[in-house]
């Protein structure tokens, strides 16, 4: 069967880069321009990012760097490398990172105060050193490294992706499958050390728990009387009274009972009425 | 549609030899359905099924290795999976030794009665010292994801040995550190040490993993391909510029040095095991070397063994590093923790000259021998890792030395193990530490390595003087009024200690069986 | 050298001398506690097997011509891949077959005295079981057929030593010497480690036979590097200059142990290294010089001390040091003194452990007091110890005809031969040490035995009077037995060159060179030079009364002698400060050693986990770092080879 849909379909998906005809050796004068400005801004960036203060500049540095080597990788023939360190790194992985930063607060930072003698002209030292070391050696070898160059590869076989997918799923089978091993490790990891399940906390119990439980108890069930509001006085303490007249003892508070009963004198002789002349309603607390 | 057909390239699938690789996909495939296991269970069963699951594991890819080693099998080694994974004899005797060697740690893991619930903390995630943290101190439960973290750790060993090319070794590398780091992190007692242990063995494993992986893009670069062969065969021409070759090399083997903790590239290693949850640190002491040394070993003999002469030097010297400022270094300590720590660096010099005993001629003697010092060295350190577990007071483990005063007065049984324990690593006869030794040194001795053995000989005479410290300690003096108790260690860690310190009496009596079949074949190259 | 032949009859169960002890000892091990009651008799009945089976041994061998005494008894490989191979087995020859009974023989005695001696100990079980332990290895030592066997052995009775040296847990000095022996034995195995390995690699081999067979293969820069190796760990086991020191220290653990190990048989394993090696040792004309220099030394320092004790055995060690160096010296002398040597140590080896065992009776009797000073007069109360000790001690100064005359005046006029000024030197510091025995000895005798009952005012540590008393049966019999032998034990064995014609096939024939002055003017003057000796003792101790405590204002040789001729300061100075130095040097370099101190400083002050964390946290950076400077000096190394 021929559908005319799985056709243009397949004809898409299907279709082939032009060969490029040329040196595969040589670096054009664009690329070579290209490489000397994004260069010294991918090593800016990662300089930037170590030496940043706030934690926020020190992400955005990084992602100049990374931009500036998705570029890079792109000019040099890898334009699947380029867009996923694109759309990954600076995309996904650097957004994160924010997002994680600006939840921490980006306020909050580290002491950079260093404690230990000597310790940055050594590390300074010492990582010249290795730099020196590392491009004084390796800078002289790599000229005469013979580029391989991916013409071939971006051209045959369904270009560069479907050459990165061969080899992911042939010579590289195995590291690739493997990598799984290090991903749920990663995300059991993440578990173990953010989440608390609810065995960790102090029981939190449900509205309707809390009802219930109230009226297995036999607590009472509405609210407690608030104090007494009279002409005589506005103090918290003062007891409200039942249709009868009598003190409604909810209506005390713990505190005050409990506060001696001296310092309370004049709140009580005056909600008393014993300040004044007695009228024929007195007042009359149960105790005290 | 037959235009997609005839268009979409057909992609060669790799030849897979499932038999040769079922040890190591059942310790995978086990680990991701561990994970499984640890979602869908409620909290109260886990440990039981995933203690059960865990060692099942163990002993069925024990028993799919022993079925393919058994089995016809090409005598040099088969190369799998497009030439990632080599199983050679070299490769079999290292998963033998790190399955029974995990079965041991996975016994020490899983013991829930020296500590109450385990070595491990009930909620990795509750900030220590807070009102949560002592309410869950009292609780039994433990993080039970340390069985799948430790499944994945041994797969990412068993690969790390077998790998044939550099990318899956990286990767491997990656998979044996990530739950190492995670697990270091999950001690019940002393939560805050053990954090810090985890935090720097990870940011220290990340910074070598980083020299690693430059290394890896050098000899890429070099030899345009990361198979192991490859590189060999790219070092056997003489048209390309061999900085490249070297600079890379040297990158590569500080990764591979930093996880076989040899000095310089030791630091981590004394604040590691001290932090760490003691059943992890004997994993790790044990499982986490063998997996180093045998990527060491395979590294150096199969891709770079034409240039020995170029490295050999400085692997050398790296040795005598690492011997001497780990038996000197190991003199100072008053932890014992710590004290073993430095004896590994020592041991892990011994380990590097079997491992650089490479002949002119090609062969390599110091292979078998140190594949077996590897077997012997584990068992001996897990056995001395379950005991340190079991000398505890009222705060968890008492590891400062003061504390071990007079231990042979309360307790001359574990007192006892521990001091055969420790004459096996100062290579006593009669313990499986002096045949190791022997059978090291005698390669050595065999590839002109003679100067490097009377180095070796005086390093271990010095490292012998530590471990007779704490002999002394335990017989001779006057055990402290407030001192530890010994605990009864339940079935899990007795099982544990004495598996492994049969082994060293074993080993040291009847060594022969074991270093035969450590010595049947070579690296596939 | 004769060839081995294989063992038939019933030298094939020659196993059985390692397995009988060994038997023992893990039964009594192994037993704990439902042992105590029979342990110490099945501990003397294994020994005294393994006795009995060595005499029949031996007479069985006796029977056999002088081309089959030389038998190997193969048991197993121990090792055995590819181009490594390490026989495990036997070699029973009239060398072997000598030690074995000299081991099971004396150890047997010290074993039934130990009966008696360690009966009021609460764990003589494992007393007993140690000894075994030592018997088995010691055993193992001299009838391994190969260095490798020889070297378990030996690491074997040094812990057996170790272990059975800090048996008074409780005395902080027994604990030190415990240490002390454990570590300047591992310098002297270090020494025959590195030998065995030196000739493993020249040819790929340990083995005796072939070892012996194939010296010539060597150069002989090698003979000499090896036999200096081989005498480093001589010196070790034998408490030989300058490793003498712990010896006289390891008098800290019971008297049966020092008379067995560190008298009669243990220390003189290096002894015994050098004669086996002597295949080794005929080759090198200045590795025999450098042992004959050694043994000198050791010699004329053991015999200074030895007058400056106060000490009832540590004197006895010191003396034992000296002896040993005559045994080191006779052995150096080559082949005109091999039998020579080991006809002293067989003599040495009888009166030595009864010397021993009488000093061990008479602390027994006086509350274990070992100050000589605190004693005096003790004939009256242990008679039987006072004869059979004296019997030792004429004996020992070599006193014609008891047994150290025999084999002493030997070696002294085997000493004198040679030309130049060896004869000069070495004869003449033999018949110095001569002199200077008799009188420390005389001294101990008359400190002793003889003179004022000093002890009759004073109390002992423990606040009880002292009650001298003859010790029980079986501490006194051992004792006679000995005596028998240092009274006729040097006749015996050299009447007719008894001892060196049967010792033929293991060291060959022992050659007689006529030595700068005639033997019997040496016999006489060795004599006469005792007899000096002992009489000036006897003018200096013999007359008046002695001070209790020790004068302390001296002059500046006794007050040397006191310091151990400054052998601990000098220990000091060459392997303990350069080993601080080293350590301090490097735990400056690696900040986590400094870590690790603070860390114990911080927790012996009872610093909380909290300030541990204050002082690690920071560091990683530092970790760092140095992992850095690993890499760039790794780095670095290889593109330097790599340009050069």
């Amino acid at each position: 069967m021929s559908l005319p849909a799985v056709d243009v379909l397949s004809q898409f998906l299907a279709q082939q880069p032009e060969p490029v005809q040329r040196v595969v050796d040589t670096v054009t004068t664009g690329e070579a321009i290209a490489f000397w400005v994004l260069g010294p801004l991918a090593l800016a960036g990662a300089l930037g990012m170590l030496f940043a203060r706030n934690a926020v500049h020190s992400a955005l540095w990084l992602v100049v760097t990374m931009l500036s080597l998705g570029v890079l990788y792109m000019i040099q023939q890898a334009p699947f490398l380029g867009f996923v360190q694109i759309i990954v790194y600076t995309g996904a992985i650097m957004m994160l990172f924010l997002f994680v930063l600006m939840m921490v607060g980006r306020d909050s930072s580290d002491s950079v105060v260093e404690v230990i003698r000597g310790q940055r002209l050594a590390a300074a030292l010492l990582g010249i050193g290795f730099a020196v070391l590392m491009v004084g050696s390796v800078g002289r070898a790599l000229t005469s490294v013979q580029s391989k160059g991916l013409a071939e590869a971006n051209t045959t076989n369904g270009g560069n992706v479907g050459n990165i997918g061969t080899k992911l799923f042939t010579d590289y089978l195995f590291a690739f499958e493997l990598t799984s091993a290090l991903l749920i490790t990663a995300a059991l990891g993440a578990m173990i050390l953010a989440f608390v399940g609810r065995d960790g906390k102090p029981a939190r119990k449900t509205q309707k728990e809390l009802v219930e439980e109230r009226f297995q108890e036999g607590k009472r069930v509405g609210s407690i009387p608030g104090p007494g509001v009279f002409a005589t006085a506005n103090s918290v303490a003062t007891p409200a009274l039942l249709p009868d007249g009598s003190v409604s003892e909810e209506s005390l508070f713990e505190v005050i009972e409990a506060t001696d009963s001296s310092t309370l004198s004049d709140d009580l002789a005056e909600v008393a009425g014993t300040g004044h002349q007695p009228d024929s309603h007195a007042l009359k607390g149960s105790e005290s | 549609m037959n235009l997609l057909v005839a268009q979409a390239q057909q992609i060669e699938a790799p030849q897979i030899d499932y038999g040769a690789i079922a040890p190591l996909l059942v310790v995978l495939g086990a680990a991701c359905m561990s994970v499984l296991l640890e979602a869908l269970l409620p909290k109260h069963q886990r440990w039981a099924v995933q203690l059960v699951l865990t060692l099942g594991t163990l002993v069925g890819a024990t028993g799919a290795l022993i079925f393919y080693a058994t089995s016809e099998r090409p005598a040099q080694g088969v190369a799998t999976l497009a030439g990632a994974i080599a199983v050679d004899s070299p490769s079999l005797f290292l998963w033998a030794t790190l399955l029974v060697l995990a079965f041991g740690s996975v016994l020490l893991i899983a013991d829930r009665s020296v500590e109450p619930g385990g070595a491990f903390v009930a909620q990795a995630a509750i900030r220590p010292g807070t009102i949560q943290d002592r309410a869950q101190a009292t609780k039994t439960g433990m993080q039970t994801e340390v069985f799948p973290l430790t499944l994945f750790a041994l797969g990412g060993m068993m690969t790390f040995v077998a790998s044939n090319d550099l990318l899956t070794m990286f990767v491997a590398l990656e998979v044996l550190s990530l739950p190492l780091y995670l697990m270091c992190g999950l001690a019940r007692r002393r939560r805050l040490l053990s954090q810090e242990a985890a935090v720097k063995y990870f940011l220290l494993g990340a910074f070598a993993s980083a020299f690693f992986l430059y290394g890896v893009a050098l000899l890429y670069g070099y030899a345009g391909s990361v198979k192991l062969s490859a590189i060999a065969t790219a070092a056997a021409g003489t048209d390309r510029s061999d900085t490249l070759l070297f600079a890379g090399f040297g990158l590569l083997v500080v990764g591979l040095l930093f996880k076989a903790a040899v000095g310089p590239f030791h630091s981590w290693t004394p604040d590691v095991y001290q932090g760490a949850p003691t059943p992890v640190t004997a994993f790790m002491a044990a499982c986490t070397k063998v997996a180093a040394f045998g990527g060491i070993l395979r590294v150096l003999t199969v891709a770079f063994e034409n240039t020995q002469w170029e490295w050999r030097g400085v692997l050398y010297g790296v040795a005598v590093v690492s011997m001497v400022i780990g038996a000197v270094l190991g003199l100072t300590q008053t932890d014992v923790k710590r004290m073993i720590a430095y004896s590994s660096v020592a041991h892990a010099g011994f380990l590097l000259i079997g491992s650089i005993a490479l002949t002119p001629e090609g062969t390599a003697p110091g292979v078998s021998a140190t594949l077996f010092y590897l077997l012997a060295y584990g068992f001996t350190t897990i056995a001395a890792f379950g005991i340190v577990s079991l000398v505890r007071n009222s705060d968890g483990e008492a590891t400062h030395l003061s504390q071990w005063a007079g231990l042979a007065k309360r307790s001359p049984i574990v007192a006892g193990v521990f001091t055969f324990l420790l004459l096996a690593l100062a290579g006593i006869p009669l313990t499986s530490g002096f045949i190791g030794k022997f059978v090291v040194f005698s390669a050595a001795i065999e590839a002109g390595l003679a100067p490097l053995v009377v180095i070796a000989l005086v390093a271990s005479a010095v490292a012998a003087f530590f471990y007779l410290r704490v002999i002394v300690l335990m017989y001779f003096s006057e055990p402290a009024p407030d001192g530890p108790t010994v605990t009864v260690p339940g079935a899990f860690t007795t099982i544990a200690i004495t598996l492994g310190a049969v082994v060293t009496l074993v080993l040291g009596l009847w060594p022969t069986f074991v270093l035969d079949w450590a010595g049947t074949g070579t690296f596939l190259s | 050298m004769t060839e081995p032949v294989a063992a038939s009859g019933i030298a094939s169960l020659a196993w059985l001398l390692l397995a009988l002890p060994a038997f023992g000892a893990a039964v009594l091990l192994v037993g704990g506690k439902r042992t105590d009651k029979w342990g110490h008799l099945l501990g003397c009945a294994t020994i005294l097997g393994a006795f009995g089976y060595g005499l029949a041994l031996f007479f069985s061998t006796l029977g056999l011509s002088p081309e089959e005494r030389v038998q190997n008894v193969h048991l197993f490989n121990w090792i055995d891949v590819n181009a490594l191979t390490v026989e495990f087995g036997l070699r029973i020859d009239p060398l072997s077959l000598t030690f074995v009974l000299l081991i099971t023989g004396v150890g047997s005695l010290i074993h039934i005295y130990s009966i008696g001696y360690m009966a009021h100990e609460e764990g003589r079980r494992k007393f007993f079981a140690y000894l075994n332990l030592f018997v088995a290895a010691m055993l193992l030592l001299v009838l391994g057929n190969g260095f490798v066997t020889l070297y378990f052995g030996w690491e074997g009775v040094g812990l057996a030593s170790y272990l059975l040296i800090g048996w008074y847990q409780y005395k902080p000095e027994a604990a030190s010497a415990a240490k002390k022996a454990f570590l300047m034995n591992r310098v002297g195995d270090l020494g025959l480690a590195i030998a065995i390995f030196l000739m493993f690699n020249k040819l790929g081999t340990t083995q005796y036979t072939e070892v012996f067979s194939r010296v010539s293969e060597f150069s002989s820069a090698e003979v000499l590097a090896i036999t200096l190796l081989l005498l480093l760990g001589a010196c070790g086991k034998s408490g030989q200059f300058p490793l003498q020191a712990w010896l006289p220290d390891a008098m800290a653990g019971p008297t049966p142990v020092s008379a067995l190990i560190h008298a009669a048989t243990m220390v003189t394993a290096g002894v015994y290294l050098i004669a086996r090696s002597n295949p080794l040792y005929n080759l090198s004309e200045d590795g025999r010089l450098v042992v004959m220099i050694i043994g000198g030394v050791t010699l004329l320092i053991g015999c200074i001390i030895g007058c400056a004790y106060d000490d009832f055995k540590k004197v006895l060690a010191y003396s034992t040091v000296s002896q040993i160096g005559y045994m080191i010296l006779a052995v150096g002398l080559g082949p005109i003194g091999y039998a020579l040597g080991i006809m002293h140590l067989l003599t040495h080896g009888f009166f030595k452990a009864g010397l021993f065992l009488g000093a061990g009776s008479v602390m027994h009797g006086m509350n274990d007091e070992g100050n000589i000073r605190r004693m005096g007069g003790l004939y009256k109360f242990l008679p039987i110890t006072f004869v059979t000790w004296t019997l030792g001690y004429l004996a020992l100064i070599g006193i014609p005809p008891f047994a150290g005359y025999f084999s002493k005046d030997a070696i002294i006029a085997a000493a004198f031969t040679g030309e130049g000024w060896r004869p000069w030197v070495f004869g003449g510091v033999a018949l110095l040490g001569a002199a200077l025995t008799a009188f420390y000895m005389t001294r101990l005798l008359i400190l002793v035995f003889l003179g004022q009952p000093r002890w009759k005012d004073l109390k002992s540590e423990d606040g009880r009077d002292y009650h001298p008393h003859e010790s029980p049966l079986s501490m006194t019999v051992p004792m006679i037995i000995l005596a028998v032998g240092s009274v006729g034990g040097g006749w015996f064995l050299s009447s007719g060159g008894r001892l060196a014609g049967w010792l033929e096939p293991s060291l060959g024939e022992l050659k007689e060179e006529h030595g700068v002055i005639s033997h019997g003017m040496v016999g006489i003057l060795t004599v006469v030079l005792a007899v000096v000796g002992a009489g000036l003792a006897f003018l200096l101790f013999g007359r008046g009364k002695q001070p209790v405590e020790r004068p302390a204002r001296v002059s500046f040789p006794v007050r040397a002698a006191r310091a151990d001729l400054y052998g601990n300061a000098l220990n000091e100075a060459l392997f303990a400060r350069p080993g601080t130095w080293l350590t301090r040097a490097l735990v400056f370099l690696d900040l986590k050693g400094v870590d690790g101190l603070v860390n114990g400083t911080a927790a012996l002050l009872g610093g909380s986990s909290g300030r541990l964390r204050r002082l690690q946290t920071g560091f990683v950076r530092s970790y760092a770092l140095s992992m850095l400077l690993g890499s760039i000096f790794v780095l670095g190394a290889l593109l330097v080879v790599r340009f050069s």
